[in-house]
């Protein structure tokens, strides 16, 4: 083999790379227009796109006055609209920290919950519902915000358990994780006990999902994902690096524990802020890593943005068929995920199986 | 100028101290071998030099520069680190893992450029692990796996390289190729190389100088001929080894001779008469199993005399190349008349040697077990006309008895011993018992006078 041809191919990679992105960026929005569509009122996939389209700047003046009725207007813009995005976002943050993690613990099992983050969002919503605990404070709902604190309570816990000095061994991060899950979790079933009529609320926001999510919803976990995910990017190459053992990474210039904070920091973020609005939405940030390195291989550069893509379009379809799979009633997502996130995960075992000939 | 400097460090791992006031320095065109038993902490040393495992005390220089005050970035420009195992999580290509090498001349935003996979494509070529480009890391063989590492380090373009076991997982061709080139580049680039080796042969053969640890304190350090001694060997290993300079490589090479055991307590000793390397093996054997050996009459430079100097076993010995005189043959026969048993191995016989046969016959005359190992028949190596074989066949007649091979020899001096033990035993006890029983007649004695003086 023409040993040019090893350089060639590598760069050509790269290109290969930008040009997935933009495709899949491309069928991110199909999705999101075409999810539109799904919904208990019927609306015509026309009147959509012409709703749609009176919003963009010059091509909505292109179109007059038009057969759009207020309510349909309203249906697709203030509720359609608004949750889609937040299932993208949530989809795209859950995604994103499952690559860090995942990176971070090299462990397949690790996915965005493993530091406790979802238990943490479980008793501050837990505590919320069942104490009502003024249901809006200053006219913002305090349920989310509770999660949210919850979630880095939870993930300030867990680090500082672990923490050894200014070193932060994974094996004890993981571990600790997991105890204080188990507890929180404790803490959440006793909730659940004391629930009485709440219990049904309590337990459809532990299975996750977007219903009643409003604009100002979306607005608020926007830009802490943004720009959580945007930090993560830079650290990339160091999640690559770190692949060979944190002592190698160290030998490579890598500053390990300033990157595992880092990471640790931002991946929790995005998390909690993702959880603090769809509840605990499973297996999503498990297996979009995994089927997107099995898409596109391990260099986190192209790993990250290509799951978080992935990430949210899948989330988004979930949704919809979430909400009209046994219409009238709404399914939580979090069963959907489940439901085909766990099938999948059997698969992915299988294979492996195979290919290690274990 | 030392490029790197260790200043007097002691490194912990918890509370145990696992480094004890390390002091070294090393300068351009280096290639030092660190050596030592397992747990001595060469892999610590090493840790510490490459800014992993910080010292409790001491400093470590680079450049004139505490290392420790650097960033990973800076030492990481200046040093790499080949470590002994490399557990990759995902699946990267030989390619991918290579020019993660170059991850400390890259700013944070930058993608490998055309010169980084060059620098990439040429360590490969170094380390012949090109054609691997494009395979996943964790398929290859350890070797080839361990050849990528080293790309991988040499990618960074150090000034120093740390290696941890560096030729552990290769064969033999990949071993000397891969010394060969760090040699190279030791010599041509001015690289320091630091490495951890178990083969002292290999380290002996390639480094310039030694350090050797020995539970976390250096035993020794300079240049080879100084640490690699049989003393230091003796004393960290506690192994006895010979060192030789080879006289191929002209490098020195370390035979480990045995371990030092405490010695057995056999009250056997036996005289051999061998030559021309026919003792050589047996006289190990039975010196490592605790017999007091004894050899005679060996020519001076005879194989058998070299293995019996080394062994410290006492030999009658004749000028080299000489025929056994009166004088030789008595002080061999003093020194086998102390013997317990006479052992002849299968030597050629010549006129030199054929009075070491009358020697036996004297010791049959005497009394001593005469034992004559069979196995090459007598005719094959007899070169005196027949006058060797008559000799046998006499010792034969007179009751010495005849072996095939060095195991049958073994279990019959067992048997012998256990012979010796048992009489020696019966004899020990018996006066014993005689001594009590006159102490009881003592007491009953003093009883008596007590009882008379009444």
């Amino acid at each position: 083999m023409s040993t040019n041809g090893v350089e060639t191919t590598y760069f050509r990679r790269v290109s290969r790379w930008k040009l997935l992105l933009i495709i899949l960026t491309v069928v991110l929005v199909l999705t999101i227009v075409l999810s539109l569509n799904v919904g208990f009122a019927q609306i015509p996939f026309s009147t959509i796109l012409q709703i749609l389209a009176k919003r963009i700047p010059f091509l909505g003046s292109l179109i007059g006055p038009s057969n759009i009725s207020y309510p349909e207007e309203r249906i697709i813009l203030e509720i359609r609209m608004p949750r889609i995005l937040a299932g993208a976002l949530v989809g795209a943050a859950l995604s994103a920290a499952g690559v860090v993690y995942q990176g971070i613990f090299k462990n397949p099992m690790a996915d965005p919950y493993v530091l406790g983050v979802s238990a943490g969002a479980a008793v501050g919503a837990s505590l919320a519902i069942v104490f009502g605990i003024g249901f809006t404070l200053f006219g913002v709902n305090t349920m989310p915000i509770l999660a949210f604190a919850g979630s880095l309570v939870a993930v300030f816990i867990v680090y500082n358990i672990s923490r050894v000095g200014s070193r932060v061994p994974v094996t004890t991060l993981l571990l600790s994780g997991i105890a204080v899950s188990i507890f929180l979790s404790a803490i959440v079933a006793i909730l659940q006990v004391i629930a009485g009529k709440k219990l049904h609320a309590v337990v459809f926001w532990l299975m996750g999902g977007f219903s009643g999510v409003e604009w100002k919803d979306v607005w608020a976990i926007l830009p802490l994902i943004f720009i959580g995910t945007v930090i993560i990017y830079f650290f990339a190459r160091d999640l690559n690096i770190l692949s060979l053992g944190e002592e190698t990474a160290q030998n490579l210039g890598v500053d390990v524990e300033k990157v595992k904070k880092v990471l640790l920091i931002f991946g929790s973020l995005v998390t909690a802020a993702a959880v603090s609005i769809s509840g605990l939405i499973g297996f999503i940030g498990l297996m979009i890593p995994h089927i997107t390195r099995i898409m596109i291989g391990p260099d986190h550069r192209v790993l990250l943005p290509t799951s978080i893509i992935v990430g949210a379009s899948f989330l988004v379809i979930c949704d919809a068929v979430a909400r009209v799979i046994v219409s009238p009633v709404e399914l939580p997502v979090g069963v959907i995920t489940a439901l085909s996130g766990g099938p999948f995960f059997i698969y992915l075992l299988r294979k492996k199986k195979e290919s290690y000939g274990v | 100028m030392a490029v790197l400097t260790v200043d007097s460090i002691d490194c912990y791992y918890g509370s145990v101290r696992v480094l004890e006031n390390v002091c070294l320095s090393v300068e351009e065109r280096d290639f030092v071998g660190v050596l030592g038993p397992n747990g001595s902490g060469k892999t610590t040393l090493l840790r510490s030099i490459s800014r992993t495992l910080k010292p409790h005390r001491g400093v470590i220089f680079l450049n004139d520069v505490d290392i420790y005050a650097l960033k990973s970035v800076e030492v990481a420009k200046q040093m790499a680190v080949v470590p002994q195992d490399n557990v990759i999580a995902f699946n990267f290509t030989a390619l991918d893992i290579v020019l993660m090498g170059r991850n400390p001349h890259l700013s944070r935003f930058q993608m490998e450029s055309e010169k980084d996979v060059a620098i990439a494509r040429k360590t490969m070529e170094l380390t012949n692990t090109w054609h691997l480009a494009k395979r996943p890391l964790n398929e290859l063989s350890g070797g080839e796996k361990q050849r990528v590492i080293i790309a991988r380090a040499l990618a960074q373009e150090p000034k120093v390289l740390l290696l941890d076991e560096p030729t552990v997982h290769l064969d033999i061709n990949n071993q000397l190729e891969t010394m060969d080139l760090l040699k190279e580049l030791c010599i041509k680039k001015g690289l320091i190389v630091l490495a951890v080796f178990h083969d002292f042969n290999l380290a002996a053969r390639y480094c310039d100088s030694a350090i050797l640890l020995n539970d976390g304190k250096i035993i020794s350090m300079g240049n080879l001929d100084a640490v690699l001694t049989s003393e230091n060997i003796r004393k960290v290993f506690q192994v006895d080894a010979v060192v030789k300079k080879h006289p191929i490589t002209n490098s020195l090479y370390i035979i480990p001779i045995s371990m030092l055991k405490p010695p057995l307590s056999r009250k056997l000793s036996v005289h051999l008469i061998c030559g021309a390397g026919t003792g050589t093996t047996l006289m190990k054997i039975l010196a490592e199993e605790g017999y007091n050996v004894t050899a005679g009459v060996l020519n001076v430079l005879d194989t058998d005399y070299e293995t019996a100097q080394l062994l410290k076993i006492p030999v009658t010995s004749e000028a080299p190349f000489s025929p056994i005189t009166e004088e030789t043959y008595k002080v061999n026969l003093e020194m086998m008349s102390k013997a317990s048993a006479v052992v002849i191995t299968a030597v050629p016989f010549g006129y030199a040697n054929l009075r070491n046969l009358e020697v036996a016959k004297e010791a049959l005359e005497r009394g001593i077990p005469t034992f004559v190992i069979e196995e090459v028949p007598i005719e094959q190596r007899d070169f005196t006309k027949g006058k060797a074989e008559k000799h046998l066949t006499e010792l034969k007649s007179k009751g010495a008895i005849f072996v095939k091979n060095q195991n049958e020899l073994l279990s019959l001096l067992d048997i012998l011993e256990d012979k010796l033990n048992m009489t020696k035993e019966l004899s020990s006890k018996i006066p014993g018992h005689f001594k009590s029983e006159t102490n009881s007649c003592e007491v009953d004695e003093v009883d008596d006078s007590k009882s008379s003086n009444f």
